[in-house]
């Protein structure tokens, strides 16, 4: 707690007493996750994207819908998207068919499950992490904010010990302790920003979906 | 905590990661100013003396009064040589003589002096040892009285030591002390002249004093103390308010002369 003491950000945190040192590993931890999961994100919901844009394509272009469901389940990569839905909703349309003999209505709400169902697990990987990241933007803070407080009690518990206390004396303590704070909003700012974002994409892409699975159902229902 | 179509983006998404906390933290070491500036206090020493200062006047004087005699003396040797016109060649040597003989005089009286001083000086050392003695052996009431005759001696002694060095000196500064005192006096009764509200005073002349404590930047030390009050307590409050208001007072900036306005008796005339 000397004046002489350099102001360097790494004697700053080697400073600081071990609860706050703490408290900079685990909201370095989580921005480094949130980070990670924030490209990772970026780089699936934009892949998801263009993945459905060229599905709509070439199912709005008018081919047959036998030769487009081959092409889908030709490739070894599982399809994914727009394309998982499609193809389990036309396999389960497929499959009641060859049974023969079944009320349309039945068919119809078969393969409609089937949609249902593989929307539901596309839906859910799209939305994987996001609560990680929005727990971090809401939590983090407060992680940064306990750190600083710890930090400032015990400089001004050091503080009591002196008989003169100049401010030179609490102010290594409290810049210490509110690197804290700032690692904390470092952390949460991007991850609050990102969640934002990818709900916003998610749910403008299962919109698509859903209206896609109306639009296939109609032109399931006109061809059996 | 990845889920299978993800792997594939996990690798460059880490390097990315890692890439924007080095780039923060790359940032926050450049643009900020780590190393906090500690500008030099300046720190004033204060000694506290028990007695006024005894050294300093005889280091100080004695200098100035050797050089004055030359000066006097030169004129007088002058014109002696001028008288013998004829004789060309020969002036210059009286004049070289006259100046080894004013030389040779100044060395003379340098000496002199110097020997009186040391005389004196080895006096009262050496009565300072024989009291010094006569403490260790520390008998009778009779020596005692000599002692005290002797110490005496020696203040005596030692005083005009004092005496002789800084007599004259110290006459002519206290002499130029009081006009820049009076001076000073004057710039902080005319600033503050300047910002009481007259018309709180009447039309009299009403005499305040106040006794008004200065710090050395020219800010008062406290609030000022009223002596003698002008007779209305709105016009001592103007008068008041009008000192603190004119902070900073104007201050000499010789630290001795400083010394006189540390706490000062202003009397003061608002109608003057």
């Amino acid at each position: 707690m000397n004046a002489e003491n350099d102001m360097s950000l790494l004697s700053l945190i080697s400073g600081a007493s071990l609860p706050v040192q703490l408290v900079m590993l685990i909201l370095l931890m989580t921005s480094l996750f949130s980070w990670w999961y924030i490209f990772i994100k970026v780089a699936t919901i934009k892949r998801a994207e263009t993945e459905s844009e060229d599905f709509e394509n070439k199912f709005w272009s008018g081919g047959d819908l036998n030769k487009l469901y081959e092409s889908v389940t030709a490739g070894r990569r599982k399809p994914q998207g727009m394309a998982s839905i499609f193809e389990a909703g036309f396999k389960e349309f497929i499959r009641h068919k060859q049974q023969g003999r079944m009320e349309v209505s039945d068919v119809m709400e078969g393969s409609r499950r089937a949609m249902r169902a593989a929307y539901n697990r596309e839906l859910d990987d799209l939305d994987a992490h996001l609560p990680f990241l929005a727990s971090v933007g809401s939590v983090s803070p407060y992680i940064g904010l306990f750190g600083t407080v710890w930090g400032i009690m015990n400089s001004f518990r050091g503080l009591s010990s002196v008989a003169q206390a100049t401010l030179s004396q609490v102010a290594p303590g409290i810049a210490e302790a509110l690197i804290a704070t700032a690692i904390g909003l470092f952390a949460a700012i991007p991850a609050v920003i990102a969640y934002n974002r990818f709900a916003s994409s998610v749910d403008r892409l299962s919109v698509r979906y859903e209206s896609f699975m109306e639009e296939f159902t109609n032109i399931l229902q006109r061809k059996s | 905590m990845l889920r299978k179509h993800e792997n594939t983006d996990s690798w460059k998404a880490g390097g990315l990661a890692i890439a924007v906390h080095v780039l923060l933290l790359g940032a926050m070491l450049v643009s900020f100013n780590w190393k906090a500036a500690h500008p030099v206090l300046n720190v004033t020493e204060v000694e506290l003396w028990d007695k006024l200062p005894a050294a300093k006047p005889v280091l100080q004087p004695q200098p100035k009064p050797e050089p004055k005699p030359v000066i006097e003396e030169k004129p007088e040797p002058k014109p002696e040589p001028k008288p013998i016109v004829e004789e060309k060649p020969e002036p210059e040597q009286p004049k070289v003589d006259i100046a080894l003989e004013n030389k040779k005089k100044k060395l003379e009286q340098q000496a002199k002096i110097e020997l009186e001083k040391n005389k004196k000086a080895e006096l009262a050392k050496k009565i300072a040892q024989q009291i010094r003695e006569e403490d260790l052996q520390n008998n009778k009431a009779a020596e005692k009285q000599a002692k005290l005759d002797r110490e005496k001696a020696l203040n005596k002694l030692q005083q005009d030591l004092l005496n002789e060095n800084s007599g004259a000196d110290t006459k002519t500064a206290s002499a130029a002390n009081a006009s820049i005192i009076g001076e000073y006096t004057e710039k902080i009764k005319a600033k503050i002249r300047g910002n009481v509200n007259k018309t709180l005073c009447g039309d009299g002349n009403p005499e305040l004093r106040f006794d008004i404590g200065l710090l050395p930047t020219g800010e008062l030390s406290g609030p000022p103390k009223l002596v003698k009050s002008s007779g209305s307590a709105a016009c001592d409050d103007a008068v008041e308010r009008a000192i603190t208001a004119s902070q900073p007072l104007p201050l000499p900036t010789d630290p001795a002369i400083y010394a006189k306005f540390r706490s000062l008796n202003l009397r003061f005339k608002p109608n003057e």
